[in-house]
């Protein structure tokens, strides 16, 4: 008994190993991709560029010097397989994308393409792991941008995605584009970098991708417009998806500045009265420590503490109020207002979703704040 | 060769025959003052002759035959009533037993005109004195370690259970070495039907000799083709006596300081003395660590090799580019490397416990520097699997009884080979195949699993988290009730 186990698990363990039946991958025999690019080609093509980070001269700077840490490969094709696999015929190793950070997306392709044509390759793919984060290159192509060099990361992708992260702007990968993209009810949000030369030492400048702002998007995944940075914190706020952001607002009479950090940010939707779904209140909620004032009242007065709450709030729902107006204007529900509504009011629902770009523009929004001051700083009264 | 003759030479020429080429055999014989003749037969070595010269030749030769209350007549009237100064004195019949009770350090006496012998326990050998434990020290606790001679490891436990209850039935084994095996047990607490059948095995045990416990202990185990074992070794009393208290059962060997306990179950090799002198809280943090570093101890190996090799996408982005960036220059497979370093470890342990204590250093530094550094620098081994395997090195050994680390060593290689195959398939495969086993295994009646499987809620207060003492009411409350 115990004999025929044993050779029966000698001789599969043979024939597995001698016969090769085994499909290990060495690392060595692998390309990280790290960041792909699409851009727009003519007839119909698409380019995509694949930015494949190099392991030896990762770690060691001393070989940074001259030459980088990565190349990119680039190819054209009728689709994004088709373009991949033009470059994999030109590797000595087996690209794995796997490991992606960045798909950078050209605005020339979002004007001149339909992005529709990428989001299939995106969910049907396995290799996807949907963590990556999509952006829109604005001005230059989407290969220019891997190209570039950083002057910290090893990668500018990996730099992008960092800032993003650090910046409390996580919700913007590609699952959470998926999602949006699938739901009727809300649409996505995309960050848009632009490359911009920087000097960064005296003796040269160099082009470095900045954030610019973020893409609203509608239903065919075309562009409708883009927030500028001033805006684009408050509608990701109001979309629910920032974590913390700075704000800094008009004090004494436009005399002076303060600025606070807002932390835990939240935001809840009701519908006005409670049954009209034409009249939506958003109630956004924060913490706030106020970091800087360069006025000279002395910020422990209690009064002085209630006069700055409630001027925080007021000029805040006055800079998130217009934002909602304006994207309004655009017609791409980004907050997911749809979504509150399809859940709330699904037999309304279904006369609005098929043309819900359209008809979001007629629906009334009014933004509500509900900032508490949790601190005021270490220093109370200015130095005198 | 049977029973004792009344002559005395008659005597003396068979036990001669039977001590030929005994060099170290010691006849002496001498007359009393009513001219009886006496034999003493004894081993040099074995026996105490202070003892010997004290209490047997002195008060016969010098002051005659002892009187007690009753006046005594004849050496014969004497031997009757045995009536020597001497605790232990046994009465043989045959020739048989006086050789035997003399093989074990007796002294035999014989009287002329008497067909019987006295053998007189005066053994007195030299042997090691207790001292602390090697293979199992702790912190806190006793000090106290069994030593070679069965009486001395005996009274160690008798020393620490006062109570009538705990017996000590001694079993004669090996035709040759006739070693003395104690079984010790808390009547009352031990279940008598794992005593019969231990009992019964034991009589059966047909051997030469017994060097050691780990003879008894492969004679006992019901699965003997298992890679884990059913019986525990430890060479500490206080270990035996909580587990006597548990209602398990101790083997003492003569010869070894090693005694048996047993049944025990898969956990009881990851419990240590020391959890149960500490502070508790502490314990349940101890025990946690000692139980993931025992996963790891066994599963490292094989996750690597399946994570670089077949699942790259599971590791961290920087941590892949990490990996990736050290294996660059590798010139062999991620499992071939792996391998090739866990034969190596393997070597080195088995070396370190068998180089002579001088050359220990020469070997740490062929360690640490010829197969560590220089293999990385050179490019044959990546860093990682380095690091890979020192980490299981290392969690092998926060398993607290070294046999019950053995085991875990060997699934690293099955592990290895399956994962290497299948990647994250074969680990499980492999995990799987090691379950069924574990769960079908059975020590002494015991499931080798349980208290987990089968589960038992009122056995799992020690298993993770060690409840403290006032709070468990497990074996040990039902045997203070009886």
């Amino acid at each position: 008994m115990m004999r025929t186990v044993f050779l029966a698990f000698f001789s599969v363990g043979l024939v597995l190993s001698t016969s090769g039946c085994t499909d290990f991958v060495e690392l060595n025999q692998l390309a990280f991709i790290i960041g792909t690019a699409i851009d727009y080609a003519e007839n119909g093509q698409i380019e995509v560029s694949q930015q494949i980070v190099i392991p030896s001269k990762k770690e060691d700077p001393s070989k940074r010097e001259g030459s980088s840490s990565f190349f990119v490969m680039s190819a054209k094709g009728k689709d994004v397989f088709q373009a991949t696999q033009k470059i994999q015929l030109r590797m000595s190793r087996k690209l794995m994308a796997n490991h992606r950070m960045i798909i950078a997306i050209s605005e020339e392709y979002f004007k001149k393409d339909d992005v529709r044509k990428l989001f299939d390759k995106l969910i049907r793919d396995p290799a996807n792991n949907l963590r990556d984060t999509i952006v829109m290159i604005k001005g230059g192509s989407a290969k220019e941008f891997l190209m570039l060099n950083h002057p910290i990361e090893p990668l500018s992708t990996i730099a992008v995605g960092k800032e993003l992260q650090i910046n409390g702007m996580r919700s913007f990968s590609s699952r959470q584009f998926v999602i949006e993209t699938l739901t009727k009810g809300a649409r996505p949000f995309m960050p848009v970098l632009q490359i911009e030369n920087v000097k960064l030492s005296k003796e040269h400048d160099s082009p470095v991708a900045e954030l610019h702002g973020f893409a609203v998007l509608d239903h065919h995944l075309k562009v409708k417009g883009i927030l500028g940075l001033p805006e684009a914190p408050g509608a990701i706020w109001m979309s629910g998806k920032g974590s913390s952001q700075g704000a800094t607002i008009p004090w004494n009479n436009n005399k002076d500045v303060v600025s606070f950090r807002l932390t835990r940010l939240q935001r809840q939707m009701t519908s006005a009265n409670g049954h009209d779904p034409k009249h939506m209140v958003l109630t956004v909620k924060a913490q706030a420590y106020l970091l800087e004032n360069t006025s000279q009242q002395d910020m422990s007065e209690v009064e002085n503490m209630m006069e700055l709450q409630k001027c925080l709030n007021k000029q805040i729902q006055k800079e998130l109020q217009s934002t909602i107006e304006k994207v309004q204007q655009w017609g791409p529900d980004v907050f997911g207002i749809g979504e509150y509504l399809h859940h709330n009011y699904p037999y309304w629902w279904k006369s609005q979703r098929d043309d819900w770009d359209d008809k979001f523009k007629r629906i009334e929004v009014t933004v509500k704040t509900d900032i508490i001051l949790r601190s005021i700083g270490v220093s109370g009264a200015p130095v005198k | 060769m049977n029973t004792i003759s009344t002559s005395i030479e008659v005597n003396e020429a068979s036990l001669r025959k039977e001590f030929d080429h005994c060099s170290d055999i010691v006849f002496r014989s001498f007359r009393l003052r009513d001219q009886t003749l006496l034999l003493l037969v004894y081993f040099d070595g074995m026996t105490r002759l202070q003892s010997v010269e004290d209490n047997i030749l002195k008060p016969l030769l010098f002051s005659g035959l002892p009187q007690g209350i009753d006046r005594i007549q004849s050496l014969g009237e004497m031997f009757g009533r045995e009536w020597l100064p001497l605790t232990d004195i046994k009465k043989d019949k045959s020739l048989e037993d006086l050789v035997h009770h003399i093989l074990q350090g007796s002294l035999g006496i014989l009287v002329e005109g008497e067909a019987s012998a006295l053998s007189v326990q005066v053994q007195g050998y030299k042997t090691r004195s207790i001292e602390e434990p090697k293979k199992e020290s702790t912190l806190r606790g006793s000090k106290e370690g069994f030593v070679e001679d069965i009486h001395t490891n005996v009274s160690l436990i008798r020393r620490r259970i006062i109570h009538p209850h705990l017996k000590t039935d001694s079993f004669t084994i090996g035709t040759y070495t006739q070693t003395e095996v104690i079984l010790a047990y808390m009547q009352g607490l031990a279940d008598e039907k794992v005593l019969a059948e231990v009992r019964k095995k034991l009589e059966k045990i047909e051997i030469d000799g017994i060097i050691d416990s780990a003879y008894i202990e492969e004679w006992l185990e019901e699965s003997s083709f298992s890679i884990f074992p059913q019986i525990q070794n430890t060479e500490r009393p206080d270990i035996v006596t909580a587990s006597l208290l548990e209602g398990k059962i101790a083997l003492l060997t003569n010869g070894t300081p090693f005694a048996l306990i047993l049944p025990v179950t898969f956990w009881s090799g990851l419990q240590s003395a020391d959890d149960y002198f500490e502070r508790f809280i502490f314990v349940i943090l101890i025990r946690f660590i000692r139980f993931l570093m025992t996963f790891i101890s066994f599963s490292l190996p094989a996750l690597y090799v399946s994570l670089s090799t077949f699942h790259p996408e599971m590791i961290p982005r920087t941590l892949t580019i990490s990996i990736a960036t050290a294996r660059e220059q590798s010139p062999f497979p991620t499992v071939i490397e792996m391998l090739l370093m866990m034969i190596i470890f393997d070597g080195l342990q088995e070396a370190g416990v068998h180089i002579p204590n001088q050359l220990g250093p020469v070997m740490s530094i062929i360690g640490a520097l010829i197969i560590g550094q220089a293999a990385v620098e050179a490019g044959i081994i990546s860093t990682p699997i380095i690091i890979v395997i020192s980490l299981t090195g290392i969690a092998a050994y926060m398993i607290p009884r070294y046999s019950a680390a053995l085991p875990f060593r060997i699934i690293r290689y099955l592990l290895l080979f399956t994962s290497g195959l299948l990647g994250f398939v074969g680990f499980a495969f492999g995990m799987i195949f090691m379950l069924i086993h574990l769960v079908s295994l059975e020590s002494f009646g015991t499931p080798y699993l349980s208290p987990i499987a089968p589960f038992d809620g009122t056995r799992i207060k020690d298993l993770i988290i060690r409840y403290p003492f006032w709070m468990k009411n497990g074996r040990n409350k039902k045997g203070r009730q009886q």
